[in-house]
């Protein structure tokens, strides 16, 4: 039934479907990056140095003289890579870590106190921490966002193969002859599947937001990269002349996370039908 | 030889650092193609000592203490577990008492039973589908072939059950275990679905072990019949034998609590008192606080089996001689 209420989730709910637009948009932006974008986002163009928005290029320029659109257009692409990557990255471990700990009670002592121990820290600080350990690139950011949501999602997985694994239908797989693979791979995993989805659109927002903070600390994607994150950074010298460099980046990113937490809540919401009465039709 | 042998089973729970023992000295055979039924209130132990049986008491914390259980003349508590692996839902099967919850939510019913086919027999998926599709016409499904693509929850209680009996039979079982399989399920259905099991029975000659709480349900459907009080086996007989002439008073007590229709009463009979709690300490004979005939001896000292003709043992320290 679960399966069921997922085909329209956004029934009824115009600003999750607004959401969910946004992010087609973005989409579209990410893998189309290099016919929709005028200009290469790495060209500089002295002459050019931050321009105001207006004539060819729309957004202005930076302080390089590199075309604000098109770097936007082009950080849509890191914002997807990163945000996928980083929902691969937790899912799998935490999933893994989660269902292994509730299934075998000894091995779930050890590595859960583990997972208690990293979501002591802040999730920024353990970033940070684990990111000047690293160097600076796409594959590391990934990684250490990664490990800060595996937590999170480790926890909840957790809680919810302790539930299921006390399920009959379990113990009649049990009974039947199957592995503790195939119970845990087969009977197990696929009730997991919509909690999952939910877990990974609330991940994949939190991601943006992790990442820019890092990229703004100086502390994330390589510079050269163009991420929405190290627009702001490099904007924040010239906030006051050019403003725009500020306002576009930080424009996307707001608007992407807000979109993927009402995307995320409409799938909740279609999981987990105790909420949708109280927030119909937002 | 039996099928089944159970020698001396003893489980125990595991709380705090202290075992405290469920299920003490319990023994019964099953033979081949018969049918045991073993009755008795809920915590008596019933239900542990089918567990046992199919070893699924692993990783918890209740543990087999002691004692042997052979089946085909292996002794399954010492199997490796993939041997033991090899044996459940192959030669011995179980059927439970939710059907509501008993089938996985999220695949169709014809994905379930090929899974549990293709386990233990090599078949491809399209032959496994064309058994399923005969299973569940065995278990008297209606449509069996569009009943495949159904999942769980656009069945009822007693569909679902015939589903659970399907998988259990998928590959031909010598023992097939019933841990109170018409329980969850209304009076009509349960007279239907006891008599499918019997009717597999005589087709398949599988044994069957019923554990049931409810007298009537084990009246009709078992050769032999073994009541538990309290983790042990206080009177085993032949159904027959047990019917006729009960020589435990709580086998007596439990007969008695059968409600007469005919009979116009206002209150309901039962057996005074209350099944104690596991951690309560119980000197002598676990059941004289609530025994109509206990005696001082009954609290010191534990009584010993009474046997008497046709397999009928007791234990008791006075067991009723003659048939009331």
């Amino acid at each position: 039934m679960n399966t069921l209420a997922l085909f329209n989730p956004f029934s009824g709910r115009r600003l999750a479907f607004l959401g969910l637009v946004w992010l087609g948009f973005i989409l579209i932006c990410a893998l189309a990056a290099p016919l929709l974008a005028p200009f290469d986002p790495l060209a500089i163009a002295p002459v050019d140095r931050l321009s105001e928005p207006g004539g060819s290029y729309w957004f202005g320029t930076d302080n390089f003289g590199r075309d604000t659109l098109s770097r936007c257009i082009y950080g849509a692409r890191m914002a997807l890579i990163i945000g996928l990557g980083t929902v691969a990255v937790s899912l799998t471990a935490g999933s893994l870590i989660g269902m292994l700990s509730a299934y075998f009670t000894r091995l779930g002592h050890v590595l859960m106190r583990v997972i208690d121990v990293l979501m002591a820290f802040p999730a920024l600080l353990l970033a940070l921490v684990l990111m000047t350990l690293l160097e600076r690139s796409v594959a590391n950011t990934i990684i250490v966002i990664g490990i800060v949501y595996t937590t999170t999602t480790a926890r909840i997985l957790f809680g919810m193969t302790l539930k299921l694994k006390n399920e009959v239908f379990v113990e009649a797989a049990v009974c039947s002859g199957a592995g503790h693979c195939s119970v845990l791979f087969r009977h197990i995993l696929p009730n997991l599947i919509s909690p999952l989805l939910v877990q990974a659109s609330f991940i994949f927002a939190f991601a943006q937001l992790q990442a820019a903070a890092l990229d703004f600390l100086g502390l994330g994607l390589p510079p050269e990269i163009p991420s929405w994150g190290n627009m702001l950074s490099e904007s924040r010298i010239y906030v006051t002349r050019a403003p725009w460099l500020l306002i576009f980046p930080g424009i996307l990113i707001i608007f992407s996370v807000f979109s993927m937490n009402l995307v995320g809540d409409a799938l909740r919401d279609s999981i987990d039908p105790r909420f949708k009465d109280d927030i119909a039709g937002v | 030889m039996a099928l089944l042998e159970v020698r001396n089973l003893c489980i125990a729970v595991g709380s705090g650092g202290a075992l405290l023992p469920v299920v003490e000295d319990v023994s019964f055979t099953v033979e081949a193609g018969r049918t045991l039924g073993i009755v008795g209130e809920s915590g008596c132990g019933k239900s542990l000592t089918s567990l046992a049986i199919m070893g699924l008491l692993e990783g918890s914390q209740v543990r087999i203490t002691g004692g042997e259980i052979r089946f085909a003349g292996r002794e399954l508590t010492k199997l490796p577990a993939a041997e033991r692996r090899a044996i459940m839902g192959d030669q011995m099967a179980m059927i439970f008492q939710e059907p509501m919850t008993s089938l996985n939510p999220v695949y169709r019913i014809g994905d379930q039973i090929v899974e549990v086919l293709r386990q233990h027999r090599s078949m491809s998926r399209r032959d496994a589908l064309v058994r399923a599709a005969e299973l569940l016409a065995l278990v008297r499904i209606p449509g069996p072939a569009e009943r495949l693509k159904s999942y769980p929850h656009q069945l009822s209680g007693g569909m679902r059950q015939r589903v659970m009996i399907a998988m259990a039979i998928a590959c031909d079982p010598s023992l097939l275990i019933a841990d109170e399989p018409t329980t969850a399920l209304d009076v009509t259905v349960q007279a239907q679905i006891l008599d499918l099991l019997a009717d597999l029975q005589a087709r398949t000659g599988m044994a069957v072990v019923l554990i049931s709480h409810d007298l009537g349900v084990i009246a009709e459907t078992c050769q032999t019949i073994a009541v538990m009080y309290r983790g042990r086996i206080v009177e085993s007989a032949s159904a027959a034998g047990l019917f006729a002439a009960p020589r435990h008073p709580y086998t007596s007590g439990l007969m008695a609590s059968i409600p007469d229709a005919d009979a116009d009463c206002e209150t309901l009979p039962a057996i005074a008192g209350r099944v104690p709690r596991i951690d309560e300490r119980i000197g002598g004979c676990a059941f004289h606080p609530r025994c109509p005939r206990a005696a001082s001896r009954c609290a010191i000292e534990p009584p010993a089996t009474a046997t008497y003709p046709e397999d009928h043992v007791v234990l008791c320290h006075f067991p009723e001689e003659a048939a009331p």
